[in-house]
Protein backbone atom coordinates (compact mmCIF):
# COMPACT_ATOMS: atom_id res chain seq x y z
CA UNK A 1 0.00 0.00 0.00
CA UNK A 2 1.76 3.28 -0.98
CA UNK A 3 1.68 6.15 1.25
CA UNK A 4 -0.99 8.00 -0.36
CA UNK A 5 -3.56 5.49 -0.83
CA UNK A 6 -2.71 4.83 3.40
CA UNK A 7 -2.99 8.37 4.12
CA UNK A 8 -6.28 8.34 2.02
CA UNK A 9 -7.84 4.81 3.94
CA UNK A 10 -7.39 7.51 7.47
CA UNK A 11 -9.09 10.27 5.98
CA UNK A 12 -11.54 8.09 4.72
CA UNK A 13 -11.92 6.08 8.28
CA UNK A 14 -11.98 9.41 9.94
CA UNK A 15 -14.54 10.93 7.62
CA UNK A 16 -16.81 7.55 7.36
CA UNK A 17 -16.84 7.30 11.99
CA UNK A 18 -17.58 11.28 11.31
CA UNK A 19 -20.94 10.43 9.56
CA UNK A 20 -21.92 7.40 11.77
CA UNK A 21 -21.37 9.72 14.78
CA UNK A 22 -23.58 12.33 13.63
CA UNK A 23 -26.85 10.00 12.59
CA UNK A 24 -29.54 11.10 14.58
CA UNK A 25 -30.98 8.60 16.78
CA UNK A 26 -33.91 9.42 19.29
CA UNK A 27 -33.05 9.85 23.18
CA UNK A 28 -33.77 6.39 24.02
CA UNK A 29 -30.88 5.17 21.92
CA UNK A 30 -28.62 7.87 22.49
CA UNK A 31 -26.89 6.45 25.31
CA UNK A 32 -26.18 3.34 23.36
CA UNK A 33 -24.55 5.11 20.55
CA UNK A 34 -21.00 4.48 20.46
CA UNK A 35 -18.32 6.40 20.45
CA UNK A 36 -17.17 5.73 16.85
CA UNK A 37 -14.37 8.88 16.75
CA UNK A 38 -12.77 7.81 19.81
CA UNK A 39 -12.70 3.78 18.81
CA UNK A 40 -10.93 4.75 15.14
CA UNK A 41 -8.62 7.12 16.91
CA UNK A 42 -7.87 4.15 19.42
CA UNK A 43 -7.51 1.87 16.41
CA UNK A 44 -4.56 3.94 14.97
CA UNK A 45 -2.95 4.67 17.76
CA UNK A 46 -3.04 0.73 18.80
CA UNK A 47 -2.23 -0.21 15.07
CA UNK A 48 0.27 2.76 14.08
CA UNK A 49 1.14 4.42 17.35
CA UNK A 50 4.61 6.13 15.59
CA UNK A 51 2.34 7.27 13.00
CA UNK A 52 -0.90 8.37 14.58
CA UNK A 53 0.36 9.22 17.84
CA UNK A 54 -0.56 11.88 20.34
CA UNK A 55 -0.98 14.68 17.82
CA UNK A 56 -3.39 12.55 15.77
CA UNK A 57 -5.76 12.01 18.66
CA UNK A 58 -5.67 16.31 19.44
CA UNK A 59 -6.32 16.84 16.13
CA UNK A 60 -9.43 14.33 16.03
CA UNK A 61 -10.28 15.62 19.30
CA UNK A 62 -10.33 19.42 18.00
CA UNK A 63 -12.54 18.33 15.04
CA UNK A 64 -14.82 16.40 17.36
CA UNK A 65 -15.07 19.73 19.39
CA UNK A 66 -15.54 21.56 15.92
CA UNK A 67 -18.70 19.54 14.58
CA UNK A 68 -20.07 18.56 18.24
CA UNK A 69 -20.20 22.39 19.08
CA UNK A 70 -18.76 21.27 22.44
CA UNK A 71 -16.97 23.64 24.63
CA UNK A 72 -13.33 23.79 22.49
CA UNK A 73 -10.75 21.70 23.99
CA UNK A 74 -13.15 19.09 25.94
CA UNK A 75 -12.93 16.12 23.15
CA UNK A 76 -9.15 17.30 22.50
CA UNK A 77 -8.44 16.60 26.10
CA UNK A 78 -10.41 13.76 26.17
CA UNK A 79 -8.81 12.19 23.11
CA UNK A 80 -5.48 13.01 23.91
CA UNK A 81 -5.67 11.06 27.91
CA UNK A 82 -7.17 8.20 26.40
CA UNK A 83 -5.15 8.32 22.99
CA UNK A 84 -1.90 7.99 25.95
CA UNK A 85 -3.03 4.95 27.21
CA UNK A 86 -2.60 2.79 23.90
CA UNK A 87 0.54 4.83 23.03
CA UNK A 88 1.99 4.25 26.18
CA UNK A 89 1.38 0.38 26.19
CA UNK A 90 1.86 0.00 22.56
CA UNK A 91 5.25 -2.23 23.32
CA UNK A 92 2.68 -4.65 25.06
CA UNK A 93 -0.17 -3.95 22.91
CA UNK A 94 0.84 -6.47 20.34
CA UNK A 95 0.92 -8.93 22.69
CA UNK A 96 -2.92 -8.69 23.26
CA UNK A 97 -5.27 -11.14 21.24
CA UNK A 98 -8.23 -9.82 19.68
CA UNK A 99 -10.46 -10.73 23.28
CA UNK A 100 -8.05 -8.62 24.89
CA UNK A 101 -8.12 -5.79 22.95
CA UNK A 102 -11.87 -5.39 22.84
CA UNK A 103 -11.97 -5.71 26.92
CA UNK A 104 -9.28 -2.90 26.76
CA UNK A 105 -11.52 -0.95 24.21
CA UNK A 106 -14.55 -1.44 26.97
CA UNK A 107 -12.27 0.11 29.93
CA UNK A 108 -11.23 2.80 27.88
CA UNK A 109 -14.35 4.19 27.04
CA UNK A 110 -15.52 4.00 30.33
CA UNK A 111 -12.53 5.98 31.60
CA UNK A 112 -13.33 8.47 28.62
CA UNK A 113 -17.16 8.68 29.66
CA UNK A 114 -16.38 8.81 33.24
CA UNK A 115 -14.25 11.77 32.49
CA UNK A 116 -16.44 13.49 30.14
CA UNK A 117 -19.22 13.54 32.73
CA UNK A 118 -16.79 14.40 35.56
CA UNK A 119 -16.35 17.34 33.51
CA UNK A 120 -20.01 18.33 32.62
CA UNK A 121 -20.75 17.94 36.78
CA UNK A 122 -18.11 20.40 37.44
CA UNK A 123 -19.93 22.82 34.90
CA UNK A 124 -23.12 22.31 36.85
CA UNK A 125 -24.80 20.25 33.87
CA UNK A 126 -27.18 17.36 35.27
CA UNK A 127 -25.47 13.76 34.51
CA UNK A 128 -26.52 10.19 34.72
CA UNK A 129 -23.35 8.49 35.42
CA UNK A 130 -25.80 4.91 34.98
CA UNK A 131 -25.36 5.60 31.04
CA UNK A 132 -21.56 5.39 31.46
CA UNK A 133 -21.61 1.10 30.07
CA UNK A 134 -23.88 1.43 27.78
CA UNK A 135 -21.83 3.28 25.06
CA UNK A 136 -18.94 1.20 26.64
CA UNK A 137 -20.60 -2.05 25.62
CA UNK A 138 -22.33 -0.98 21.95
CA UNK A 139 -18.48 0.93 21.61
CA UNK A 140 -17.39 -2.94 22.39
CA UNK A 141 -19.63 -4.71 20.31
CA UNK A 142 -18.82 -2.60 17.26
CA UNK A 143 -14.82 -2.59 17.88
CA UNK A 144 -14.33 -5.96 16.31
CA UNK A 145 -15.52 -4.34 12.85
CA UNK A 146 -12.94 -1.63 13.43
CA UNK A 147 -10.11 -4.14 14.57
CA UNK A 148 -10.63 -6.50 11.54
CA UNK A 149 -10.53 -3.46 8.92
CA UNK A 150 -7.20 -2.05 10.93
CA UNK A 151 -5.58 -5.49 10.82
CA UNK A 152 -5.93 -5.49 7.27
CA UNK A 153 -4.94 -2.38 6.54
CA UNK A 154 -1.99 -3.09 8.44
CA UNK A 155 -0.99 -6.00 7.31
CA UNK A 156 -1.34 -4.45 3.56
CA UNK A 157 1.07 -1.77 4.92
CA UNK A 158 3.57 -4.31 5.84
CA UNK B 1 -12.51 24.73 27.42
CA UNK B 2 -13.98 25.98 30.79
CA UNK B 3 -13.88 29.55 29.27
CA UNK B 4 -15.51 28.72 26.00
CA UNK B 5 -18.22 27.12 27.92
CA UNK B 6 -18.79 30.08 29.71
CA UNK B 7 -18.08 33.21 27.55
CA UNK B 8 -19.05 33.85 23.51
CA UNK B 9 -15.36 34.35 23.11
CA UNK B 10 -14.85 31.69 20.73
CA UNK B 11 -18.36 32.08 18.98
CA UNK B 12 -16.40 33.56 15.82
CA UNK B 13 -14.96 29.90 15.60
CA UNK B 14 -18.44 28.17 16.07
CA UNK B 15 -19.96 29.60 13.74
CA UNK B 16 -16.94 28.69 10.98
CA UNK B 17 -17.35 25.67 11.85
CA UNK B 18 -21.03 25.23 11.20
CA UNK B 19 -20.93 26.72 8.13
CA UNK B 20 -18.23 24.27 6.79
CA UNK B 21 -19.56 21.24 8.76
CA UNK B 22 -23.12 21.48 7.25
CA UNK B 23 -22.28 19.00 4.20
CA UNK B 24 -21.08 16.86 6.70
CA UNK B 25 -24.43 16.96 8.09
CA UNK B 26 -26.11 16.66 4.99
CA UNK B 27 -24.85 13.15 4.47
CA UNK B 28 -25.57 11.56 7.87
CA UNK B 29 -28.65 12.62 7.16
CA UNK B 30 -29.16 10.61 4.24
CA UNK B 31 -29.37 7.37 6.15
CA UNK B 32 -32.78 8.59 7.90
CA UNK B 33 -33.90 10.14 4.40
CA UNK B 34 -33.55 6.57 2.93
CA UNK B 35 -35.72 5.28 5.89
CA UNK B 36 -38.42 7.64 4.95
CA UNK B 37 -38.37 7.09 1.32
CA UNK B 38 -38.34 3.33 1.91
CA UNK B 39 -40.93 3.42 4.31
CA UNK B 40 -43.19 5.83 2.10
CA UNK B 41 -42.62 3.36 -0.70
CA UNK B 42 -43.09 0.41 0.80
CA UNK B 43 -47.03 1.53 2.40
CA UNK B 44 -49.58 0.12 1.00
CA UNK B 45 -52.06 1.78 -1.47
CA UNK B 46 -54.97 1.73 0.81
CA UNK B 47 -53.53 2.56 4.11
CA UNK B 48 -52.31 5.94 2.43
CA UNK B 49 -55.96 6.00 1.58
CA UNK B 50 -57.19 5.23 4.97
CA UNK B 51 -54.91 8.16 6.33
CA UNK B 52 -55.91 10.20 3.68
CA UNK B 53 -59.47 10.22 5.12
CA UNK B 54 -58.44 10.79 8.27
CA UNK B 55 -56.18 13.88 7.52
CA UNK B 56 -58.97 14.82 5.61
CA UNK B 57 -61.57 14.36 8.51
CA UNK B 58 -58.99 15.61 10.97
CA UNK B 59 -58.72 19.20 8.57
CA UNK B 60 -62.35 19.41 8.75
CA UNK B 61 -62.70 19.47 12.37
CA UNK B 62 -60.20 21.72 13.06
CA UNK B 63 -61.48 23.89 10.34
CA UNK B 64 -64.57 23.90 12.24
CA UNK B 65 -62.93 24.88 15.15
CA UNK B 66 -61.05 27.66 13.67
CA UNK B 67 -63.93 29.53 13.13
CA UNK B 68 -64.81 29.03 16.65
CA UNK B 69 -61.73 30.49 17.34
CA UNK B 70 -61.90 33.30 14.93
CA UNK B 71 -65.30 34.62 16.91
CA UNK B 72 -63.35 33.80 19.97
CA UNK B 73 -60.61 36.39 19.11
CA UNK B 74 -62.78 38.88 17.49
CA UNK B 75 -64.33 38.88 21.16
CA UNK B 76 -61.03 38.60 22.65
CA UNK B 77 -60.11 41.63 21.01
CA UNK B 78 -63.39 43.55 22.10
CA UNK B 79 -62.95 42.73 25.86
CA UNK B 80 -59.37 44.09 25.30
CA UNK B 81 -60.42 47.47 23.64
CA UNK B 82 -62.92 47.79 26.69
CA UNK B 83 -60.63 47.48 29.57
CA UNK B 84 -58.04 49.71 27.01
CA UNK B 85 -55.48 46.43 27.10
CA UNK B 86 -52.95 46.50 24.86
CA UNK B 87 -53.57 44.62 21.24
CA UNK B 88 -52.29 40.79 21.35
CA UNK B 89 -49.72 40.28 18.42
CA UNK B 90 -50.71 37.64 15.95
CA UNK B 91 -48.05 35.22 14.84
CA UNK B 92 -47.27 33.74 11.59
CA UNK B 93 -45.65 30.54 10.79
CA UNK B 94 -42.87 29.13 8.51
CA UNK B 95 -42.69 25.65 8.09
CA UNK B 96 -39.23 24.27 7.97
CA UNK B 97 -37.14 20.78 8.33
CA UNK B 98 -34.49 19.25 10.69
CA UNK B 99 -31.26 19.03 8.67
CA UNK B 100 -28.96 18.17 11.40
CA UNK B 101 -29.11 16.93 15.28
CA UNK B 102 -26.23 17.56 17.68
CA UNK B 103 -24.91 13.95 18.51
CA UNK B 104 -23.38 14.84 22.05
CA UNK B 105 -26.53 13.86 24.73
CA UNK B 106 -25.27 16.94 26.92
CA UNK B 107 -25.53 19.74 23.90
CA UNK B 108 -29.52 20.11 22.75
CA UNK B 109 -29.12 21.48 19.20
CA UNK B 110 -30.67 20.95 15.81
CA UNK B 111 -29.76 22.67 12.28
CA UNK B 112 -32.82 23.54 10.66
CA UNK B 113 -33.36 24.54 6.23
CA UNK B 114 -34.38 28.00 6.64
CA UNK B 115 -31.82 31.02 7.24
CA UNK B 116 -31.15 34.78 6.53
CA UNK B 117 -33.02 34.55 2.96
CA UNK B 118 -36.48 32.94 4.84
CA UNK B 119 -35.92 35.94 7.59
CA UNK B 120 -35.03 33.61 10.46
CA UNK B 121 -33.06 35.60 13.54
CA UNK B 122 -31.76 35.09 16.74
CA UNK B 123 -34.00 33.98 19.55
CA UNK B 124 -36.89 33.53 16.65
CA UNK B 125 -39.13 30.64 18.99
CA UNK B 126 -39.75 27.31 16.88
CA UNK B 127 -42.24 24.77 17.23
CA UNK B 128 -43.53 21.11 16.08
CA UNK B 129 -47.29 20.15 15.82
CA UNK B 130 -47.18 19.35 19.36
CA UNK B 131 -45.59 22.50 21.52
CA UNK B 132 -42.75 24.57 21.86
CA UNK B 133 -39.36 23.00 21.01
CA UNK B 134 -36.67 25.71 21.71
CA UNK B 135 -35.16 28.92 20.06
CA UNK B 136 -32.83 29.98 17.34
CA UNK B 137 -29.24 30.75 18.48
CA UNK B 138 -27.07 30.90 15.43
CA UNK B 139 -27.97 32.47 11.56
CA UNK B 140 -26.38 31.40 8.65
CA UNK B 141 -27.29 32.46 4.91
CA UNK B 142 -29.47 29.28 3.90
CA UNK B 143 -29.78 27.49 7.42
CA UNK B 144 -29.81 28.07 11.41
CA UNK B 145 -29.00 26.52 14.30
CA UNK B 146 -31.64 26.07 17.53
CA UNK B 147 -31.45 25.75 21.08
CA UNK B 148 -33.88 23.22 22.59
CA UNK B 149 -36.29 23.89 25.91
CA UNK B 150 -34.24 20.94 27.24
CA UNK B 151 -30.79 22.03 26.93
CA UNK B 152 -29.55 22.32 30.11
CA UNK B 153 -28.25 26.12 29.65
CA UNK B 154 -32.12 27.07 28.47
CA UNK B 155 -34.80 28.12 30.54
CA UNK B 156 -38.52 29.58 29.59
CA UNK B 157 -40.99 31.54 31.54
CA UNK B 158 -44.11 29.64 31.48
CA UNK B 159 -47.53 29.74 33.87
CA UNK B 160 -49.95 26.81 34.83
CA UNK B 161 -52.96 26.93 32.40
CA UNK B 162 -55.51 26.13 35.22
CA UNK B 163 -54.70 28.65 37.26
CA UNK B 164 -51.82 31.14 36.05
CA UNK B 165 -48.91 30.27 38.62
CA UNK B 166 -45.79 31.93 36.44
CA UNK B 167 -42.43 29.88 36.97
CA UNK B 168 -39.73 29.32 34.83
CA UNK B 169 -38.67 25.98 33.30
CA UNK B 170 -35.20 24.93 32.94
CA UNK B 171 -33.68 22.13 30.93
CA UNK B 172 -31.91 19.46 32.16
CA UNK B 173 -30.21 17.72 29.24
CA UNK B 174 -33.13 15.25 29.28
CA UNK B 175 -34.64 15.34 26.28
CA UNK B 176 -37.41 14.00 28.29
CA UNK B 177 -37.81 16.24 31.36
CA UNK B 178 -37.51 20.12 32.58
CA UNK B 179 -37.41 21.05 35.88
CA UNK B 180 -39.73 24.21 37.67
CA UNK B 181 -37.07 25.55 40.03
CA UNK B 182 -37.93 27.64 43.48
CA UNK B 183 -41.46 26.98 43.80
CA UNK B 184 -42.38 26.80 47.63
CA UNK B 185 -44.00 24.20 49.15
CA UNK B 186 -47.17 25.79 49.02
CA UNK B 187 -47.95 26.71 45.19
CA UNK B 188 -50.55 25.21 44.03
CA UNK B 189 -49.22 22.54 41.13
CA UNK B 190 -49.65 19.27 40.87
CA UNK B 191 -49.12 16.10 38.87
CA UNK B 192 -50.87 16.86 35.10
CA UNK B 193 -51.07 20.59 35.45
CA UNK B 194 -50.51 21.94 31.36
CA UNK B 195 -47.66 24.41 31.45
CA UNK B 196 -47.86 27.06 28.18
CA UNK B 197 -45.62 30.39 27.60
CA UNK B 198 -45.97 32.95 29.60
CA UNK B 199 -44.72 35.82 27.46
CA UNK B 200 -42.87 37.35 29.84
CA UNK B 201 -39.28 38.28 29.01
CA UNK B 202 -40.65 39.27 25.20
CA UNK B 203 -38.45 36.00 23.71
CA UNK B 204 -41.33 33.48 23.37
CA UNK B 205 -45.47 34.49 22.23
CA UNK B 206 -47.58 33.85 25.03
CA UNK B 207 -49.76 30.52 24.87
CA UNK B 208 -48.04 28.12 23.61
CA UNK B 209 -47.68 24.62 25.15
CA UNK B 210 -44.53 24.05 27.09
CA UNK B 211 -45.34 20.33 28.69
CA UNK B 212 -47.07 19.52 31.60
CA UNK B 213 -46.75 18.50 35.13
CA UNK B 214 -44.95 15.00 35.80
CA UNK B 215 -44.04 14.90 39.22
CA UNK B 216 -43.77 17.41 42.48
CA UNK B 217 -41.87 16.01 45.27
CA UNK B 218 -41.06 17.78 48.22
CA UNK B 219 -37.32 17.11 49.03
CA UNK B 220 -36.66 16.30 52.79
CA UNK B 221 -34.34 19.42 53.87
CA UNK B 222 -35.05 21.29 51.09
CA UNK B 223 -36.66 24.49 50.88
CA UNK B 224 -38.18 24.30 47.47
CA UNK B 225 -40.22 21.22 46.07
CA UNK B 226 -39.21 19.83 42.63
CA UNK B 227 -41.33 19.54 39.89
CA UNK B 228 -40.58 17.77 36.63
CA UNK B 229 -41.65 18.77 33.57
CA UNK B 230 -42.33 15.96 30.39
CA UNK B 231 -42.19 18.75 27.05
CA UNK B 232 -45.16 18.88 25.00
CA UNK B 233 -42.90 19.00 22.09
CA UNK B 234 -41.59 15.64 20.33
CA UNK B 235 -38.21 17.25 21.31
CA UNK B 236 -36.19 14.53 20.29
CA UNK B 237 -38.28 13.12 17.19
CA UNK B 238 -39.63 16.01 15.19
CA UNK B 239 -38.48 16.67 11.78
CA UNK B 240 -40.34 19.13 10.61
CA UNK B 241 -40.75 22.56 12.77
CA UNK B 242 -42.46 25.79 12.52
CA UNK B 243 -40.71 28.91 12.88
CA UNK B 244 -42.73 31.97 14.73
CA UNK B 245 -42.83 34.98 13.36
CA UNK B 246 -44.57 37.47 15.36
CA UNK B 247 -46.16 40.64 13.92
CA UNK B 248 -43.78 42.82 16.57
CA UNK B 249 -40.77 41.91 14.20
CA UNK B 250 -42.50 43.28 11.31
CA UNK B 251 -40.71 40.69 8.74
CA UNK B 252 -44.11 38.48 7.79
CA UNK B 253 -47.82 38.84 7.61
CA UNK B 254 -50.30 35.88 7.78
CA UNK B 255 -49.47 32.38 7.46
CA UNK B 256 -46.83 31.21 5.40
CA UNK B 257 -45.17 28.31 3.78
Amino acid sequence: MTSMRYSLTVIFSLMLVLVLQLIPVSADWLPWKPNFLLLIVIGWVIFQPNQWGIGFAASVGFLADLVFRSPLGLHVFLFVFIGAVPYLLSGWLIYFNFIHRCFFVFILIIFSELIRNFIYSVWGVPVDYGDVPLGAISSALIWPVIDKFLVNVHKKRR
Amino acid sequence: MTIHYYTNWFSSIEKFSDRSMRPVYWVANIPSRIGEWADLSSTDRSVIEKENLRLKQESLIYRGQLQRMAELAAENLRLRLLLNATELLTDSILVTAVIGVSPSPKSHTLSIDRGLQDGVYVGQPILDAEGLMGQIISVFENHSVALLITDNTHAIPVQVLRNGMRSIAEGTSDYNNMQLRFLSPTADIREGDELVSSGLGGRFPPGYPVGSVLSVEQVSGEHFIKVNVRPAAEVDRSKHLLLVFTSQDGSRNGNSQ
